[in-house]
């Protein structure tokens, strides 16, 4: 976290500061307000980032016993809610449990590069033409979050922070202790193997 | 977009950059370059617009329902956590 407050030197403005002030000066039955107002969030962030839904309840139970651990030395230095994603990384990261789905391996761009564009396709596809809300439901979601998990670990956390959740480049860096150069990359190769599942479940899968 | 264009000396290097053009990441100067090539190359221009609808849908996603069941579980634990932050 100390890179953090480098590279930040504001003041920040962040609705859940007075909660946290309140739990910290002793209210603290008030915690159960901040999980209310997190469960879902953290809930859907786990259940993408491990494979199993159990997993996913445990990532969640603990880390919300290490904020409610460490709560005491928030410093209010970024939003609440960056930090939690910070603990919630750390306690998935831990998790001893791997995915035999997902090994840890290194994607190139290589591999989901066209070439000069002889193989790309000569027009765009439906998928990426019609309107978005066209495309949207149940059976679309449930075939992105299997791409997402079946994503490499170090790549799989990045996009969901920066797709997903929407956090941006700088927070994602911050949350995950990497430099903005290397979200980036990883980003971007985790988008081209994403776009790459959709691109054949549109194609092939139906 | 004219399926003539056969200068594809800068595909590669607009490949390498999609995202950070998508994320409006990039100088005027290069986003020009990338909407220039895009214009004339089918190729490209394809590429883009699959990775833009790739992070629309990551975005548009929607979320689950936490289970009730573990939703009173985490209740539990937390009413049985101490009285104070402060230890
Ligand atoms: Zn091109």
């Amino acid at each position: 976290m100390t890179k953090a407050k480098n590279l930040t030197p504001r003041k920040v403005k962040d609705n859940d500061f007075d909660l946290i002030r309140a739990i910290n000066s002793g209210q603290v039955d008030k915690f159960h307000d901040l999980v209310k107002r997190y469960e879902q969030k953290l809930y859907n962030f786990s259940l993408r980032t491990c494979w199993d839904p159990r997993d996913a309840e445990d990532m969640v139970q603990d880390t919300f016993l290490n904020v409610f651990r460490y709560l005491k030395d928030f410093r209010y230095e970024t939003r609440f809610k960056n930090w939690l994603y910070k603990v919630a990384a750390s306690t998935c990261i831990k998790q001893r449990r791997k995915s035999k789905f997902a090994p840890e391996k290194e994607l190139s761009w290589e591999e989901f590069y066209a070439g000069d564009g002889t193989g790309a396709p000569a027009q765009v596809p439906g998928w990426a033409s019609i309107p978005l809300n066209q495309l949207l439901n149940e059976e679309l979601s449930e075939t992105l979050n299997q791409a997402i998990m079946s994503l490499p670990r170090k790549y799989r956390l990045v996009v969901i922070l920066r797709d997903i959740e929407g956090f941006s480049t700088i927070e994602t860096a911050q949350i995950l202790d990497l430099s903005s150069a290397n979200v980036k990359v990883r980003l971007h190769r985790a988008r081209l193997y994403l776009r790459d599942k959709l691109k054949g479940y549109y194609e092939h899968d139906r | 977009m004219t399926g003539e264009y056969r200068d594809h000396t800068h595909c590669l290097e607009m490949f390498k950059k999609l995202s950070e053009y998508i994320d409006g990441e990039l100088d005027h100067v290069t986003c020009a370059e990338i909407e220039q090539h895009s214009e004339n190359c089918v190729a490209c221009f394809s590429c883009l617009e699959t990775l833009k609808r790739t992070v629309a849908i990551c975005k548009n996603t929607k979320d689950k329902p936490v289970p009730r069941e573990f939703s009173q579980r985490l209740k539990e634990i937390i009413q049985n956590l101490p009285k104070t932050t402060s230890l």
